[in-house]
């Protein structure tokens, strides 16, 4: 047979390879898509049929659907996992081969946990901007200073969820229950950080609580900011300052927790 | 031979009873937040897709059921396939002279995760009581039938999720998959809108594990349902043991 088709049979099985490849890198990210899609659709479903053709607190359909979606999308942007493979390295002991590496790592963690959002944010966006096209309840008025101070929101929610998950692991340093704690933050969050209803729709002392502590920055601030229901100066100023704060607190506790525990770690002989 | 399997696992198991301590105050936790979630969405409406409260409670008794199962027999079971799939250590569970699927399925107890069984049991009992209703005997049979095909049904789900590993080898988070999708099975398929309805009912059919049964027990569908439920089981079961059939064939095909 000529060169030139042998050269291009092997191009072809190098394409195909290349395809089969990605598409199974493609279809891991469209599974964890699907897995951050479904707590919100599922909410939003709930919602829908109890304000019915009124509304709830001043949210009706429309307005339930816009938030849940606003949520779909920050908390792809700002979720974080590394409490859970943390803990697992702390205990089995795979720590100790990367704490011989030069870099912490944290940077490591950081990285990875950027690529993922850059992957898959294009994807979201996309998707809201299809559903968008043909379900009118979704749409978000044209107003890109806004999503421009939606978008330091998410980066501050995003910097402060990370190190909350990478504090939250290190408490495997001095407790086997670590993931009963991500447990038990998770549960929190799903009222305090606005997951499962927007915090208007919380008595009014539980909201207030989410306001105090870090959760309404976490997830609830960015996602009112981008659907419009942040509406004044000084909420806007409040909500940067308490995402600011916050996200200084965890990134101490995160230092705090890494430096202690490495003491505590390498002193068992680990 | 599953007798065997679990009698291992059980003596083993028994040594940690720390465990059954954690599991415990696990689902208490998940079955506190859920009460809690049910409570906000009651604070702004009287009724869910139809269902009062202490309805709804029965039925989230029952998922509370379902998930013991999932947890005890099917995660640490089934649902370990798609890494093995991916590890390869597949071939060492295929070389058995046994059934693989039933091996597959059924090689493990996680007797403490039982509990959630126990617990979710206990949940729906206390919300008939405070219902106020007391089920007659077929509603009784017609449940325990519901809640048997339930399992099956789970179970083929899981089935159908795992066999994914075998064409889509890298998805090793399936499992965690499962939980997000079966979490609309907390509430009756009634309070969702069409679309979700849709879902439940025909694709990925989780409202027949829950609505089902706890409609049975209250008396919201008749005895007969269990019929109804029972070839639902049926078929599921078929299905799931044809979408095996048909990853295995792929998987020892592509080997050689």
């Amino acid at each position: 047979m000529s060169g030139a088709g042998a050269w291009a049979r092997r191009y072809w099985a190098l394409m195909r390879n290349a395809w089969l490849v990605d598409f199974q890198y493609r279809a891991a990210i469209a599974l964890w898509l699907l897995w951050g899609m479904m707590e919100p659709a599922i909410a939003l479903g709930i919602w829908w049929g109890v304000a019915g053709t009124g509304d709830v607190a001043g949210y009706g359909r429309a307005d339930f659907a816009r938030y849940f979606f606003a949520v779909m999308l920050v908390n792809q942007l700002t979720i974080a996992w590394d409490s859970w493979y943390l803990d697992r390295w702390i205990r089995n002991g795979e720590l100790n081969f990367r704490l011989a590496r030069p870099l912490n790592p944290v940077h490591e963690a950081l990285a990875d946990n950027l690529a993922y959002k850059a992957r898959s944010a294009g994807f979201l966006i996309v998707l809201w901007l299809v559903v968008a096209a043909v379900w009118p309840p979704v749409r978000l008025p044209f107003d890109p200073a806004r999503w421009a101070l939606t978008a330091v929101a998410v980066a501050l929610a995003a910097g402060m969820r990370f190190f909350i998950s990478y504090a939250t692991g290190l408490t495997a340093f001095w407790t086997t229950r670590a993931t009963a704690i991500m447990e038990l933050h998770a549960g929190l969050s799903l009222f305090l950080a606005g997951r499962i209803a927007p915090l208007a729709l919380l008595p009014p002392a539980v909201a207030g609580v989410a306001g105090v502590l870090w959760f309404s920055s976490m997830l609830a601030f960015p996602v009112n900011l981008l659907t419009g229901a942040v509406q004044s100066t000084e909420a806007l100023l409040r909500g940067f300052a308490g995402q600011v704060v916050w996200l200084a607190f965890w990134f101490a506790a995160y230092r705090l927790a890494w430096s202690r525990g490495l003491r505590k770690y390498g002193a068992v002989g680990g | 031979m599953v007798a065997a399997l679990w009698r291992v696992n059980v003596a083993e198991e028994l040594q940690y009873r720390a465990n059954l301590v954690a599991s415990v105050l696990g689902t208490l936790f998940n079955m506190a937040t859920a009460l809690l979630t049910l409570a906000l969405f009651f604070r702004h409406a009287s009724r869910l897709g139809g269902w009062d409260y202490w309805e709804v409670v029965v039925l989230l008794g029952v998922f509370n059921t379902l998930s013991g199962v999932v947890e005890a027999i099917l995660r640490p079971g089934i649902g370990q396939l798609a890494g093995e799939v991916r590890s390869g250590s597949l071939d060492l569970v295929l070389a058995r002279p046994v059934d693989a699927q039933a091996f597959v399925s059924f090689r493990r107890l996680d007797i403490w995760r039982l509990s959630d069984v126990v617990l979710g049991l206990g949940l729906t009992g206390y919300a008939l009581w405070r219902l106020g209703s007391v089920p007659p005997i077929l509603a009784l049979i017609a449940f325990a039938v519901a809640l048997a095909a339930a399992c099956v049904v789970v179970y083929a789900i899981w089935v159908a999720l795992m066999s994914l590993a075998f064409w889509f080898v890298s998805v090793e988070n399936l499992s965690v998959l499962f939980d997000a999708v079966y979490a609309g099975a907390r509430y009756p398929v009634s309070a969702y809108p069409g679309a979700l309805r849709f879902l439940f009912v025909y694709l990925i059919p989780i409202a027949w594990t829950t609505t089902v049964p706890a409609s049975a027990l209250t008396g919201r569908l008749g005895p007969e349902t269990a019929f109804g439920a029972a070839i639902v089981g049926i078929v599921a079961f078929l299905l799931a043991r044809l979408v095996w059939r048909a990853a295995l064939k792929k998987y020892t095909g592509a080997s050689g």
